[in-house]
């Protein structure tokens, strides 16, 4: 078994007095893309949101556990939170590029990470990113336009190029393409198979079959704790759990 | 009734009340309008008409003087300038700190809550008290000097502050959280996601509500008396130290005058004050057009 890239064990996640998560303990592997299922509520983005510490933005938030990134702990005092979510990139539901050029859209996190010395080095991250995330072609003779004039698929491939150009090890999608058309989620779904040789990439996703689609790993969340982990093959025709087999069978949802 | 008929007399009749009521409320609504633009329109007609005759080099160059055909507003105006000066240099960046470490930063607690009641009734002290702080505060204890813009604006800013945070903290909840997270996704600071990117959204609107606070301290004239700004003055200050006048203190002085002469003064000063707003209020309106970012 290879190493895992990200091991969470018995993770709680509290808002003020309420439990959001409660008890999650999960191995994410590298070169795969771990998917989150689950009904509305049922904390699959809160955890996801654990795993860049996106939620010590909100007041009242509170993680018990321990989540290890490469074996680091990513809640140690030593551990800097701009630094772990340059390592640990998000892309969010709703695609929400900076209302700036396309240019300084992906320039801007290597720029705050002092990742280019020159304007040539920043170039070719520009163009490295955009050409990754697909959309180089579409977009190399207005890189000067705004990024909030592309199309809705395509200001979501901006944000994951933004999210690249970083160079993270892992990717978090949180429903990357439910504000998007179904063609728009095709590309954004290829996009995906193809970033996995690259990087680690966890997605939340609302849709059962993009979870099946792009998955190799699913996990399965309900009323805050994980039900079920596993092979997207497996939980997908031979569920071991009732509850997840009720979900993916339309059950509820 | 399963199924609404349009045509029944009852129909057409709830149909016709509810146009007639969206009649009334326009009406209503464009009388309230030309009601209030008819009162700014009398003023400024009766102000020209009065005053106009007197707007020459003469008045806009010249200063205070006992003989109202020799009186000019440039001293006034000039006090004016520098207090506002003051005043802005010194309320714009602490009001926007201000807001921006109460919207972004503040921890929530209790002593925070304290700190946003106490600053919104501050925006709502009369603004004599603010006189009486100045006079006792950067007179008496600081010791500068009177009548001075320097005072002026510093007691003006204290008034003009409060305005400027309660407007630039609504900009600042404005922007949407997206953008926060967005800027945090990439592993940008609290303190670069707020300068690089809140800031700049929020900015628009933190200027219009800081020229409307410029705007009101202009007009203020009840501070301005108790820290001695209506002496009588005939030359304009050549620093902010100097003795020095404003306009809406020319205005009312001229108006204390007995002497019938100084009515048209009087008039020409309230032209030029108006014309000192309106250009506020235009820079204030261009400054937002040109840093509107739509997203």
């Amino acid at each position: 078994m290879t190493e895992a890239k990200i091991t969470a064990r018995n993770v709680d996640v509290f808002y003020g007095q309420k439990k959001a998560i409660n008890d999650v303990s999960i191995d994410i592997d590298n070169g795969i893309v771990t998917a989150f299922i689950g009904p509305s509520g049922c904390g699959k983005s809160t955890f996801l949101r654990t795993l860049n510490r996106m939620n010590d933005t909100i007041a009242g938030a509170r993680v018990d556990g321990q989540i290890l990134l490469d074996g680091e702990d990513i809640y140690a005092s030593t551990m800097d939170s701009v630094a772990l979510r340059a390592r640990v990139g998000m892309v969010f539901q709703k695609p929400n590029p900076f209302p700036k050029s396309i240019y300084e859209n992906i320039a801007y996190g290597p720029r705050i990470h002092g990742l280019a010395s020159a304007k040539s080095d920043m170039d070719r991250i520009v163009e490295n990113a955009l050409t990754k995330a697909g959309l180089w072609e579409e977009v190399k003779d207005r890189l000067t336009d705004a990024g909030t004039a592309l199309s809705g698929g395509q200001q979501q491939r901006l944000c994951i190029a933004r999210a690249i150009a970083v160079s993270p090890e892992v990717i978090l999608m949180d429903e990357p393409c439910s504000a998007l058309d179904p063609i728009a989620t095709a590309r954004i779904e290829e996009l995906i198979d193809e970033l996995k040789e690259s990087f680690a990439i966890v997605i939340v996703t609302h849709s059962m079959q993009q979870a099946a689609r792009v998955s190799q790993r699913t996990a399965f969340f309900h009323l805050g704790s994980m039900v079920e982990y596993g092979e997207t093959d497996q939980i997908f025709t031979n569920p071991r759990e009732t509850r997840t087999k009720d979900y993916i069978t339309g059950r509820y949802g | 009734m399963s199924k609404s008929d349009w045509n029944s007399p009852e129909a057409v009749r709830r149909l016709a009340k509810r146009h007639a009521a969206e009649k009334r409320f326009k009406l209503v609504g464009l009388g309230a309008i030309v009601l209030s633009l008819g009162f700014l329109a009398l003023l400024l007609v009766i102000m020209l008409k009065n005053g106009v005759a007197g707007l020459d080099w003469d008045f806009l160059s010249g200063s205070d003087s006992t003989d109202a055909t020799t009186a000019g507003v440039w001293g006034a105006a000039k006090g004016s300038l520098l207090t506002m000066l003051v005043t802005l240099l010194l309320s714009f960046p602490m009001g926007v700190l201000a807001a921006i470490y109460l919207e972004e930063f503040a921890p929530k607690k209790k002593w925070i809550e304290w700190v946003e009641v106490s600053i919104n009734n501050l925006a709502a002290v009369p603004s004599i008290i603010f006189g009486l702080l100045g006079l006792a505060v950067f007179i008496n204890t600081f010791q500068m000097p009177r009548s001075s813009p320097l005072v002026g604006g510093l007691t003006l800013a204290l008034m003009t502050m409060p305005v400027i945070v309660i407007s630039g903290r609504n900009a600042i909840k404005a922007v949407p959280p997206s953008i926060r997270e967005a800027a945090y996704g990439i592993g940008a600071s609290k303190v670069q996601t707020t300068f690089h990117h809140v800031l700049p959204l929020a900015l628009p609107g933190i200027l219009t509500g800081t020229i409307i606070g410029m705007a009101r301290a202009l007009g203020e004239t009840a501070p301005l008396l108790m820290i001695g700004m209506r002496a009588f003055v005939v030359t304009p200050p050549d620093s902010l130290t100097a003795p020095s006048s404003v306009l809406p203190m020319q205005i009312f002085l001229w108006s204390d005058e007995i002497d019938k002469a100084f009515v048209q003064n009087t008039s020409a000063a309230i032209i030029v004050l108006l014309v000192f707003l309106l250009a506020m209020n235009g820079i204030a309106i261009y400054l937002r057009n040109k840093f509107e970012v739509r997203w």
